[in-house]
């Protein structure tokens, strides 16, 4: 011990150990997913594309909050029975605005990447406040108090600003007016509804989802949300068009 | 060393130097000033409440040293023992999270059976339990054995003790603070969504904190060792340590909304975010729940066997194996999805290719043992660790074979994903986490055996039956769900509507939460037994040294 | 710019396979190097010898 090379030798010997795994481990993540950061290059643009509404985007939170991915993939794989089932398969650039990303990984329930506008808002809402009123043998949690808690909206500026701090090409006037475009989404009566589709596309759907005009609650963002998925951009149908499979 | 009964009567904070205790609460006045500052800071938002859950513990944990501060300091003799304090209260809270994380898990196994068994707020929903369910197994129960048995076996096999008394502590407290912001997180809605990865920015910041202390007291702890060699052991748990640090920064990179909100948002969006996500699912199986425990069992294993490890070459040819390999399988979680299909075949073929470390490392475990078959038989922590070998080999064949594409376009998204990982984490992980916990309690606390070898039989028998239905109902369900959702009429439509699948489900999950109550009954009996060994002490006759005494090495014989 | 990505993808292929080779071989060398033997059967054994407290 009173010999300091000695320890210096020893020492040196456990960082090469360090070293060796460090490397060793690193190769095949590092070849596998750094190519992926180019891969815009390669696959599939759409042009057409929008972002999430504040309302949406809020909806989208509610979805992670209650932890629906354990249950809900939102990925189409390329297989004919996926395809036939829920309809045109999944494509990297429909998800580019998904920070993080929900593909999920297991189906206690159906894949939901096309479920947007596949049922009513009130048969959303029906079934989020009690899966088994409408379909019996549901094993799905029920989410009935969505419909009785108001929506924060105070920060969702701030959540648009952490998105485009990621990526997501939010605009000055898109942050500035994140509260008030979530309250005109869900109240197509109000004079905020028009701002609503001025700044998000007239393909927004500007609806009182929970079915209470005039109150912004989480319901209205989780159906808002739900209605939305897969309907970002028509990129997914057009190749399948052709194969004949529609939803 | 007089044996201590009960943690309440607290030697371990007298173990610990004037300095030390000084720094302890130093340390703590540190965080709950950082406690109180996201509670101030997000006054309208869960994260208050988190600020607030950080700020009481650390209060709680400075009366706690306050009330022994006065107590005499410790002679020097402490420096001719091994610092086993930490690895006494991790094995403790490992044993209490293993309790809470199998009840909730089946929990959550009868709320698929029945939907409504919930409290009817959110914090109860299944999407909610879920992750507390994994997060208090894996990372509750596998994160505090892995930490207390590495430190254990790291001082044995370096015979060097711990370079000093705090930072241990500092590892094994921070880390349950981590563990509890997690699951309480969960309950409140506070999750990235990232498949066990979920807590939020700030519990991130603090694991890395935690987790480089973690790696520092290895290294500082191997730079004092006798031996220039180091044992393989360490090297399994060292690769723990320092992979787990990288998949944890990467994966994690996020921008958080704001300092006073527990929300943020992943660096990575879409396939990205996937890949980097499942490169991280993956590793956190190989090098959380294969690694580590593949160090335990390479030390725990041959000592209780009495017998050297098969063949040492082996052990290391297959830890660079392993370290390879693993990397590159993340992707075959991915298969037939929006990922470029070249990173999903490479995914397959390095999937395949680890069957041939994780073999090795099976085969080795089992070959230790041939010629021992005996203890095997009549010594149920002996039996634990050779199930674990087993199930290993099983399920690591398992892995491989659904890693491939064609398999996988059935089993992905089905039960036999959930019945697979159960396989492994039942199976081997925590059945080897118990053989050698029933092995180290009577060497730490200085008992010459567990209170009752019935109740590890018991023990034993209860978490074999419980894996082995939870699996089979698991492939079963599994597979006839894979085949309902691709099996087409004669007209050319699909057969089966998602509903028929979902009916025929009900039976099997049943099952399922059978099995994993019989395997909870296990794992209360284990708890149940270890308290009284550690809490009744029988006249244990005065142990020199604290060698791992293996307990059957006594036996001629062989 | 579709180049950058494929040679990317090109090196990524290419490397990978070199470096396994290369990895496997050094490792299957240092394992059963003759003269590493003996250490490793001293490190097998050490663990259950006899050795019950620090070593200074």
């Amino acid at each position: 011990m009173s010999i300091f090379g000695f320890h210096y030798q020893l020492e040196r010997k456990a960082i090469g150990l360090v070293l060796g795994i460090v490397l060793v481990s690193s190769i095949g993540g590092l070849v596998e997913i750094a190519p992926l950061f180019t891969i815009h290059q390669t696959v599939e643009d759409a042009k057409d594309m929008r972002l999430y509404t504040p309302l949406e985007l809020a909806g989208r939170n509610i979805y992670i909050r209650e932890g629906c991915y354990a249950c809900h993939s939102q990925m189409i794989r390329t297989l004919r029975d996926e395809v036939d089932r829920y309809g045109p398969y999944s494509l990297a650039v429909e998800s580019k605005y998904d920070h993080p990303m929900l593909w999920g990984s297991k189906r206690t329930g159906p894949d939901l990447a096309r479920i947007g506008e596949k049922y009513s808002d009130q048969w959303q809402v029906a079934h989020l406040i009690n899966p088994r009123d409408v379909v019996p043998v549901s094993i799905m949690p029920a989410y009935d108090w969505l419909l009785s808690t108001d929506l924060r909206t105070d920060d969702l500026s701030a959540h648009l600003k952490a998105q485009r701090a990621v990526g997501v090409p939010y605009t000055d006037e898109m942050i500035a007016n994140a509260a008030l475009d979530a309250y005109g989404q869900a109240n197509p009566d109000s004079p905020r509804a028009e701002g609503v589709t001025k700044r998000y596309g007239k393909a927004t759907t500007v609806r009182p989802f929970d079915g209470l005009p005039g109150r912004l609650t989480e319901m209205d963002a989780m159906v808002a949300y739900l209605q939305v998925l897969g309907r970002l951009t028509d990129a997914a149908r057009k190749p399948v068009a052709q194969a004949g499979a529609v939803q | 060393m007089r044996p201590f009964p009960t943690f309440s009567q607290a030697p371990m904070i007298a173990q610990l130097t004037r300095t030390e205790r000084q720094n302890a609460i130093l340390i703590c006045l540190v965080i709950a000033a950082c406690g109180f500052l996201l509670a101030a800071a997000g006054r309208d938002d869960p994260i208050s409440i988190h600020g607030a859950l950080i700020f009481v513990a650390c209060a709680l944990m400075i009366f706690r040293i306050g009330k022994d501060y006065y107590a005499p300091e410790p002679s020097d003799e402490r420096f001719a023992h091994y610092y086993d304090d930490p690895s006494k209260a991790g094995i403790v809270l490992s044993m209490a999270w293993v309790v809470v994380g199998l009840a909730f898990g089946d929990w959550v196994a009868w709320q698929l059976v029945y939907p409504d068994l919930t409290f009817g707020g959110g914090w109860s929903s299944f999407g909610r339990i879920r992750p507390v369910h994994t997060t208090a197994v894996i990372f509750g129960f596998g994160g505090n054995a892995l930490i207390a048995t590495s430190l254990y076996v790291l001082q044995r096999t370096t015979r060097a003790r711990l370079p000093d008394q705090l930072s241990p502590w500092f590892v094994l407290m921070g880390y349950n603070l981590f563990c509890l912001l997690a699951v309480t997180g969960y309950m409140l809605g506070i999750t990235q969504s990232k498949e066990y990865a979920e807590p939020e920015w700030y519990a991130d910041l603090w694991l890395v904190v935690v987790w480089v202390v973690y790696f520092l007291i290895y290294l500082r702890t191997l730079a004092r060792r006798k031996e220039p060699h180091i044992y393989v052991a360490n090297w399994y748990f060292m690769a723990f340590i320092l992979v787990v640090a990288i998949l944890h920064i990467v994966n994690n990179l996020a921008v958080p909304v704001s300092l006073g909100s527990a929300k943020s948002y992943s660096a990575f969006s879409g396939v990205q975010d996937a890949m980097t996500q499942w490169w991280y699912g993956h590793n956190a199986v190989a090098f959380f729940l294969t690694a580590g425990f593949l160090g335990m069992m390479y030390y725990f294993l041959p000592v209780v066997a009495g017998r050297p490890i098969f063949s040492y070459r082996l052990s290391i040819i297959s830890f660079w194996g392993i370290t390879f390999f693993y990397m590159w399988a993340g992707s075959h979680h991915l298969h037939y999805t929006a990922l470029p299909q070249w990173v999903q075949t490479l995914g397959m073929t390095f999937s395949l290719m680890l069957l041939v470390p994780s073999w090795a490392s099976a085969g080795n475990a089992l070959l230790t043992l041939n010629g021992a078959w005996h203890k095997v038989r009549d010594d149920a922590t002996l039996r634990f660790m050779m199930v674990a070998a087993v199930f290993y080999g099983l399920s690591t064949f398992e892995g491989s074979f659904m890693a491939i594409r064609s398999v996988n376009s059935l089993s992905h998204y089905t039960d036999w994903t959930v019945g697979h990982v159960h396989a492994g984490a039942l199976g081997w992980v925590a059945m080897i986490t118990f053989g050698s916990i029933y092995a180290v309690v009577p060497w730490l606390w200085k008992r010459t055996g567990m209170y009752s070898a019935r109740m590890i039989e018991a023990h034993f028998w209860l978490a074999l039956a419980g894996t082995v239905i939870y699996v089979f109902a698991m492939w079963n369900s599994g597979i006839i769900q894979g085949l309902m959702w691709r099996t087409y009429s004669d007209s050319g439509t699909l057969a089966y509507s998602f509903v028929d699948s979902l009916i025929a489900m009900r039976p099997y999950y049943i099952a399922r939460a059978f099995g994993g109550l019989l395997f909870l009954i296990g794992g209360c009996i284990g708890a149940y037994n270890i308290w009284m060994t550690i809490r009744e002490p029988r006249e244990a006759e005065a142990r020199a040294g604290d060698l791992p005494e293996p307990r059957l090495a006594a036996q001629p014989g062989e | 710019m579709n180049i950058e990505h494929d040679v990317l993808v090109g090196f990524s292929k290419s490397f990978g396979l070199f470096y396994l080779i290369a990895l496997s071989v050094a490792v299957l060398i240092y394992a059963c190097w003759p003269s590493n033997k003996q250490r490793f059967d001293r490190a097998a054994q050490s663990i259950l010898d006899d050795r019950d407290r620090p070593w200074r």
